[in-house]
């Protein structure tokens, strides 16, 4: 079956970097794409509260109708050696880029599932498999993402909902711009990603010909973890 | 039909019976279509995002909330279509 008519794809942080970039990928396959994000964007809410998530979907439904798509990629960082790291900087990241994505799943999971079709890409990170000392918040948050995305995978698999995950490696943009030329070296690849090389594999992972890529974790790193 | 906006009761037993076969079908669930009031949800093979699917379907269709409390007691077919009435009852005296 293919993607029902009259649905969305939203793309939350969908207003910069990795973000914009998937944003601008989905509208160039058709789709009708709301982007959230806490400032700006079609759509204003932090995902962390889940009340405003929910107000955001009502708002969502109304001007673009159900989410069929949904990428989560708001995130941000707080970096610090875990010794010395506070608990708010701990659980602003883990709210954000962990609990955030839930709280958008589950909300998206109630149309994809009357739609009887949906596509849920969580934009991870190479660190949730691979330590990259001062980040424990996030890639503790960017690890529980993938978790979070093999559970939804198998619960919603029979509906024709599938929910995957990328993990990008460096990429250029204003988030890691205080780290990407300290990194390239270590790239087989021997540059730095740019946001549209992520933006392609979300796409994809987010069209019909994908409908059997189910809970996959896809590097999008110039074979950085390989 | 349209949830009744008029403050009286109008369900019938027939009327949820056959829209929870029809859903049930639509899951492609074996036998949907005559099962009997007296089928569990474990006879029919139906799961629990299948149940959470045909809460949506029931409260989308005929206008009533159905609780996460309200739901785990019902077992079978014939449970659901006593709580989809009793909710209507409920919902048309409030």
């Amino acid at each position: 079956m293919s993607a029902p008519d009259g649905g969305c794809a939203l793309v939350t942080g969908g207003t910069r970097g990795i973000g914009a970039a998937v944003a601008d990928a989905l509208r160039e396959r058709g789709w009708n794409v709301a982007t959230l994000s806490r400032n700006g964007g079609d759509l204003q809410a932090d995902v962390s509260d889940p009340e405003a998530v929910e107000a955001a979907f009502v708002e969502t439904r109304e001007r673009f109708g159900p989410v069929h798509v949904l990428v989560n990629n708001a995130g941000q960082r707080r970096d610090g050696l875990a010794i010395r790291m506070s608990a708010e900087d701990w659980g602003s990241v883990v709210d954000t880029n962990l609990s955030g994505a839930f709280h958008c799943t589950r909300r998206a999971l109630d149309d994809m599932l009357s739609a009887r079709w949906g596509r849920i890409v969580n934009v991870s990170s190479i660190v949730a498999e691979r330590a990259n000392p001062g980040q424990a918040n996030y890639a503790a948050s960017k690890a529980g993402l993938l978790a979070l995305t093999r559970t939804v995978a198998r619960e919603m698999a029979r509906k024709g909902v599938t929910c995957n995950a990328v993990l990008p490696g460096v990429i250029e943009t204003d988030m890691t711009a205080d780290l990407a030329e300290g990194l390239v070296g270590a790239v087989p690849a021997g540059r730095v990603g740019q946001p549209a090389d992520v933006a392609a594999c979300v796409a994809f992972l987010c069209s019909e010909e994908a409908a059997y890529v189910n809970g996959a974790m896809l590097a999008v790193d110039g074979g950085l973890a390989a | 039909m349209a949830p009744d906006q008029t403050g009286t009761a109008t369900l019938t037993e027939d009327q949820v019976l056959a829209r929870i076969r029809a859903t049930l079908a639509e899951q492609k669930v074996p036998g949907a279509e005559s099962a009997s009031l007296d089928a569990t949800w474990s006879e029919l093979d139906v799961d629990s995002l299948d149940l959470v699917e045909l809460v949506k379907t029931l409260e989308d269709e005929f206008g009533v909330t159905i609780h996460d409390e309200e739901l785990k007691p019902i077992a079978s077919v014939g449970d659901a279509v006593t709580l989809v009435l009793r909710l209507d009852v409920e919902r048309a005296s409030a």
